[in-house]
């Protein structure tokens, strides 16, 4: 089996293209299903950000990643990208740990991948193997945030559009700050510039209700969506976090109420995909559209003094990602060694009753010491065989071992126990055999 | 106006060119580096260098004179007595704004007014004698010195507004952004100096027509100085009505006052050719 990974980010396609393709969390479920009906796809799961959209999936073989890239759509095909067994593993890894991330650190990403798999948990897709290389991923990043300084001073978006405001603006005594729509970032930025002094806040969303409710929350006025028109007259920051499906603010209305504000700056911050806010709009004077791209990049200018904790945080990331990949190493091995010593402890079984009956007036205490002693020779022979082919896992060894005792079986090629391992070590003696499958490694 | 200078005032005029030359330096080094010590560094030489330069002026035109001996002037002085207001106008603007960016290029432009001005010798012109000891020519030549200071600082603040404000609709702010106030701050600094600027260049045209008439009998001769400068007047005053009516700001003023600072150039370049009003003359 092959873990894949299919999708595109940032780093491959521009947020115009991003937008068209990103699944809104109420359809990911339906698109899971659609994941798991194809043919070879035994678990998947889909991460859809604002920067990235990927599908991590177990299949039987490397084809599955020709059908899963369709899925994403034609719009993506050109930019999207496959990795496969190692490789999956490592973007899975990296991702999580924020060192794919636009703004390297940034914490965001941890939740979203645990929402991911939550998502495919609850959806049946999340089988053990995608769930355990999650479940090291997340602790790996969790490493990762502790153990390095990736994160000290890692900016979030809605604090770079708040910076950004304050150099466009100067001092926000005095402004007004109009929060459209309920989305999270919009809430930290709003809550951001609140607290800089912004003279007022004023919260309107599609159902005025929810605007009542943010409204309290954030300290801001609920005001209704239809008189927009008015309120871009009066806000100085637009904060767009909307679900809407089109503009919410285009440019025909800001270039009607930059005439009406006489030509007071405006920064329309657009937190959101797709986007709220017509790009065009940032051509008119004084007007400056910033969307998450235009925001990330400048986070990520400004990021240099952390790029020097990015090499210790991709080293932690490796060292996972090794000693996870070592696990699943030794239980690809498994198989052999449970059944060469099953078959060992059959024979010294087998030898020690012959033996007792050929001694009758032994008592039960000195019989057991018999059956002990046969134990201990097997352990004893099989001690060095096992750590030799615990360490190399699946491969020549274990198929030598498995012709040398006599192991083939009888049903054809040995059960595969899971390919990710528990995170504690196997105890001895060793386990039953279970379904393996073993990630190919880079030469 | 001023007279020749004596070797005490050339010994202060150069340690003046010193301090510029290291308020400069460390403004640049602050661009770079920024750290608050090259700021206050920068601030502390520009203000020893504006002081001493003053004490220079002082000294060449003999306090019980202030402004009325001189019969001889050259181009450098006028150069260098614009250098030391820019620098004092800087001063001022620093400690109402705080504008280090500002510094870094106020000391460099001084150094290169203030070395061509005092080691570059240049022609001595006369200066008609029905305006010996004129107090309209004296209120003349220091109006349009804080004039031109303002504009040329307002010129510069408008030029850093034009490029910051490219790069943040570019979406790539870049270091220089970083190192700026806000665009809102330039603005507002840049409109009130270009107010500043019209307000002293009314008062320098206005005392310009009466030393005018002192010196040839005539309030407005044609020539191209005059041209200029009441151009510049006028694009002064149009930016401000459009400013105050009909809410004008940003870039289109940024680039008024571009417009309007270069007619003042030209004013200069009017006055420096000889074709400038006939009382004062080469």
């Amino acid at each position: 089996m092959t873990l894949v990974c299919v999708g595109l980010s940032h780093r491959e396609a521009p947020i115009a293209v991003r937008e068209q393709i990103a699944v809104p969390a109420a359809r990911v479920k339906e698109r899971l299903d659609e994941l798991r009906a194809l043919p070879g796809v035994r678990e998947a799961m889909l991460l859809s950000t604002c920067n990235r959209l990927e599908i991590f999936a177990v299949a039987d073989g490397r084809g599955a990643g020709e059908d899963l890239l369709a899925k994403l759509g034609p719009q993506a095909a050109p930019h999207a990208r496959c990795h496969f067994d190692e490789d999956a593993l490592r973007h899975l890894f990296r991702v999580t740990a924020s060192l794919d991330s636009m703004v390297v650190g940034e914490a965001q990403i941890l939740g979203q991948v645990k929402e991911a798999a939550a998502q495919a948990q609850e959806g049946g897709a999340l089988g053990p193997t995608l769930g355990r290389a999650v479940e090291r991923a997340l602790s790996a990043a969790k490493r990762v945030r502790t153990e390095t300084e990736i994160a000290r001073g890692a900016v979030s978006i809605s604090s770079v559009a708040v910076k950004l405001a304050h150099k466009l603006l100067g001092d926000l005594t005095g402004r007004s700050v109009l929060l459209l729509g309920t989305g999270e970032m919009g809430q930290l930025a709003a809550r951001e510039l609140r607290s800089s002094g912004a003279h007022e806040l004023l919260v309107a969303n599609r159902s005025f209700a929810a605007a009542e409710e943010l409204a309290r929350t954030v300290g801001g006025m609920p005001v209704a969506l239809t008189e927009l028109p008015k309120l871009l007259e009066r806000a100085d920051v637009v904060l767009c976090s909307t679900a809407a499906p089109s503009f919410v603010v285009t440019r025909d209305a800001m270039s009607k109420a930059l005439k009406q504000r006489r030509y007071r700056p405006i920064f329309l911050v657009d937190l959101t995909l797709p986007r709220n806010v017509e790009p065009s709009a940032n051509e008119l004077e004084n007007v400056y559209v910033y969307d998450l791209d235009d925001l990330e990049s400048v986070a990520a200018r400004n990021g240099e003094a952390r790029e020097t904790h990015v090499g210790k945080a991709e080293a932690i990331v490796e060292e996972e990602l090794k000693a996870l990949l070592l696990q699943v190493q030794e239980r690809a091995s498994l198989p052999v060694l449970a059944r060469l010593r099953a078959q060992a402890e059959a024979v010294a079984r087998a030898e020690a009753e012959r033996t007792l009956s050929g001694l009758p007036g032994l008592s039960e205490a000195e019989q057991k010491r018999v059956r002990a002693m046969a134990t201990a020779i097997v352990n004893k022979l099989l001690h060095q065989p096992t750590a030799k082919l615990r360490s190399e896992g699946a491969g020549p060894l274990a198929d030598a071992a498995a012709s040398l005792f006599g192991l083939e079986s009888p049903t054809g090629p040995a059960p595969q126990p899971d390919p990710v391992p528990d995170p504690q070590p196997d105890p001895e003696p060793i386990p039953k055999p279970d379904t393996v499958v073993q990630f190919a490694r880079k030469a | 106006m001023l007279a020749d200078g004596q070797p005490m005032n050339a010994i202060l005029v150069h340690i003046a060119l010193l301090a510029y030359t290291a308020g400069a330096a460390a403004f640049l080094t602050w661009l770079l580096r920024p750290r608050a010590l090259w700021a206050r560094l920068g601030r502390i030489f520009l203000l020893v260098g504006v002081l001493v330069h003053f004490a220079a002026f002082a000294a060449t035109m003999g306090i019980a004179e202030l402004g009325v001996g001189a019969d001889s002037w050259k181009g450098g002085q006028l150069f260098s007595l614009l250098a030391a207001v820019i620098v004092l106008g800087y001063l001022i603007l620093d400690w109402r704004y705080d504008m280090p960016v500002a510094g870094a290029f106020v000391g460099p432009f001084t150094v290169a007014v203030m070395v061509p001005a005092h080691l570059v010798s240049s022609t001595d012109r006369a200066v008609s004698p029905q305006l010996d000891h004129s107090v309209a020519l004296f209120v003349h030549v220091g109006s349009a010195a804080i004039g031109t200071a303002a504009l040329a600082l307002a010129f510069g603040l408008s030029l850093l507004y034009l490029a910051s404000e490219k790069q943040v609709k570019a979406k790539r702010p870049g270091r220089l952004f970083a190192r700026l106030p806000s665009l809102d701050l330039i603005d507002r600094a840049g409109y009130r100096l270009a107010v500043w600027g019209f307000v002293f260049l009314s008062l320098a045209i206005a005392t310009g027509s009466l030393v005018s008439r002192q010196a040839a009998g005539s309030t407005m001769p044609f020539a191209p100085k005059q041209g200029f400068a009441i151009l510049a007047w006028a694009l002064l005053a149009a930016l401000i009505q459009a400013r105050l009516v009909a809410g004008w700001r940003g870039r289109r003023v940024a680039m008024l006052v571009v417009a309007g600072f270069a007619l003042i150039v030209c004013t200069y370049v009017g006055l420096l050719s000889g074709t400038s009003v006939p009382g004062v003359t080469a």
